[in-house]
């Protein structure tokens, strides 16, 4: 059994219809995914500002509600729970952020900032069982026990996205969401802390959902990708397999996009015209068609559908042949 | 003569009722037509060493405390208010890193852009220019877009005016601190493909600061990478990534996760970067550095020359150059 299953998950949003007259005033954030995650594994979730990565995320552990499709964890429905039998399910499910300066609150100690997350819980056995549990999350992120009684603004920007980590493992969950959480990092720093998530994986075999737009962090952490463009799926496999030879045109593109310092690289780059169109307006057929090198006349009016290609690789691309059949 | 020379700039900031050393001894020149990129994480001075070309660091709280920077043979710290107006514009232009923030909400782009043409080509301060100038950063249907609000362009729309407005004076020099910074990669990959042709169009130079080794491989002919203040590694940007000599330089080179390797774990530099005013006695790297010997905490290196026109920071490579190379 996967520990995480999402069947057809949409997300919509309402916009304001008096600006936005032309169009059917809803935003499709995310249109029909569906992915699995299995225990102690890492899926990457790749694309650009908008294309629905963070809505996804957030919908998957209901912190938007999603307008339909359904999300299963350990076998059980999360999509039909009632609030207060979901609180009880997110201690098994936490979630990273992308901006440790915003994540945690200047009034609270580290300490205390972890110390909340075993209270709502009731992880403690007393005050003396508190306080070592929050010694034990600080030494396994890396920090010292000392650090306990500081506040935020006297951490470093790698410290504090450390305690947004020890947070979120205080309650012992078993898949974390992380939302871009080296983006805001120094290049030296961001590399402790991708590090740290794995050895964390290794040591307590948690499985991440981990959103970046950086594929080079996305392909060192993770076994499986997806990549999603305007709310839909454009290719889903095997991390190495997808980095290496890209079957759909916008994956070849946001590769070929990545600065790559190996000065014997000898890339071809693909620049695309254009932006990600809005989706409160998306494109008809394939949502890339307009950016497409290689767009046809039934990329503008059929969407493509996701389809399996080899194992466990799928595309959404007319243009991708699937394998003969027999 | 090179068209921009920076000779042992040394700069000081008041900060917290303390004054701290932020820039010093800094040393670069960038001749006509060149493409120069300054690398560093944050708090390294590589803003402040690139704003004060044009004399932008407000004095105070900043103090320049020694140095000179020669801009066409005359040094613009010396300026008159009325040769900084000539100098700023005309001579060096910027584009910084988050274009909402650079652009005046309230004025439409197309005025924005003919403001900068009023004040250094007031000849050519015509809608017909603008729109030239909006056709040549690769903005389609320029006529329409030149009377576009900023919020109703895109962020790389949104750069592309900036750098209109930056090409508007014709500079001889081009300074880009973090450009890309706030766009998405296949943006990001069109906006360097903007500026190296423009580069190539209009002969300029150009000063890019950047926190991306990937971005130096792609543009850069030469690189300095600063650490703390300091520059640490000066040369030939191929050489410098293929073979870098400082400590810091190899350590970032190797920290940076890379597409399509298989390494398991990142190396990391341990511990953060210094902040400032508490910079580290001795080699500044010290504390964080993995080949530290007992002299560094006492002996502040000097940058050496290791190569012609290859300048290093660490006393140690030369004794040890073998060793080095792992």
């Amino acid at each position: 059994m996967s520990l995480l299953e999402v069947c057809n998950l949409k997300v919509r949003f309402q916009a304001d219809r008096r600006r936005l007259r032309r169009s059917s005033g809803c935003v499709r954030a995310v249109d029909d995914v569906s992915f699995a995650i299995e225990p102690g594994e890492t899926l990457g979730l790749v694309g650009e500002s908008g294309c629905g990565k963070t809505s996804l995320a957030r919908a998957v552990i209901r912190l938007i509600e999603p307008a339909s499709g359904s999300v299963w964890f350990e076998g059980e429905e999360l999509t039909r729970l009632d609030a207060a039998a979901l609180r009880s399910r997110r201690r098994k499910f936490q979630m990273i952020f992308q901006d440790p300066y915003t994540t945690l609150d200047p009034l609270m100690t580290a300490g205390e900032a972890i110390g909340e997350a075993l209270d709502v819980h009731q992880l403690c056995q007393g005050e003396e069982d508190r306080r070592r549990q929050i010694e034990v999350l600080l030494s396994e992120v890396g920090l010292d026990p000392e650090h306990a009684r500081r506040y935020p603004h006297e951490f470093s920007g790698g410290q504090r996205q450390r305690i947004g980590i020890a947070r979120a493992l205080a309650v012992r969950p078993k898949l974390v969401v992380c939302d871009e959480p080296v983006s805001a990092l120094d290049v030296s720093v961001q590399a402790q802390i991708i590090n740290l998530l794995r050895e964390l994986q290794r040591s307590l075999g948690i499985a991440y959902l981990f959103i970046t737009h950086d594929l080079a962090v996305v392909e060192h952490i993770s076994q499986r990708i997806l990549v999603m463009y305007l709310g839909r799926v454009m290719e889903a496999g095997e991390a190495k397999l997808i980095c290496r030879s890209p079957k759909h045109p916008y994956t070849q593109a946001l590769l070929s996009a990545v600065p790559v310092l190996d000065p014997d690289s000898k890339r071809q780059r693909i620049i695309l015209p254009g932006e990600p169109p809005s989706p409160i307006d998306p494109p008809s057929g394939c949502p890339f068609h307009p950016r497409c090198p290689l767009a046809e006349a039934r990329c503008r009016e059929q969407t493509p559908a996701l389809r399996e290609i080899g194992a466990g690789h799928q595309v959404a691309c007319h243009l991708v042949a699937p394998p003969p059949m027999g | 003569m090179p068209l921009l020379e920076i000779k042992n700039l040394t700069l000081d900031l008041a900060f917290q009722g303390a004054t701290a050393r932020v820039v010093e001894d800094v040393s670069l020149q960038i001749d006509s037509g060149e493409t120069v990129c300054l690398v560093g994480e944050s708090g390294c001075g590589k803003s402040l060493t690139a704003l004060s070309i044009a004399r932008l660091v407000p004095t105070p709280p900043a103090r320049y405390a020694g140095g000179q920077i020669l801009v066409g043979g005359q040094d613009v710290l010396g300026m008159s208010r009325a040769e900084l107006r000539r100098l700023r514009g005309r001579v060096v232009s910027y584009v910084f890193q988050e274009p909402t923030a650079s652009l005046n909400p309230v004025f439409r782009v197309g005025s924005q852009i003919k403001e900068s043409l009023r004040l250094h080509r007031p000849e050519a301060a015509t809608d017909l220019e603008v729109s030239r100038l909006l056709k040549v950063v690769g903005i389609s249907a320029p006529e329409s877009r030149m009377r576009a609000y900023p919020h109703e362009l895109s962020g790389g729309m949104q750069q592309r005016v900036m750098i209109a407005m930056a090409l508007a004076s014709q500079p001889s020099l081009l300074v880009a601190d973090e450009p890309t910074t706030a766009l998405d990669v296949t943006v990001q990959a069109q906006i360097f493909d903007l500026l190296r042709n423009l580069k190539q169009e209009f002969r300029m130079s150009l000063f890019l600061i950047t926190h991306n080794l990937g971005v130096v491989r792609d543009l850069a002919d030469r690189v300095a990478v600063m650490y703390a203040g300091q520059i640490v590694e000066h040369g030939p940007a191929d050489a410098v990534l293929r073979k870098p000599r400082h400590p810091y330089t190899k350590a970032l080179v190797n920290s940076v996760p890379k597409l399509g390797s298989s390494e398991q774990s990142l190396k990391v530099i341990p511990g953060q970067v210094p902040r400032l005013g508490a910079f580290p006695q001795g080699c500044r790297f010290h504390p964080r550095c993995g080949r530290v010997r007992p002299n560094c905490s006492v002996e502040t290196p000097g940058l050496d020359e290791a190569q012609p026109n290859h300048q290093v920071r660490c006393p140690y490579w030369i004794r040890d150059a073998a060793g080095f190379d792992e």
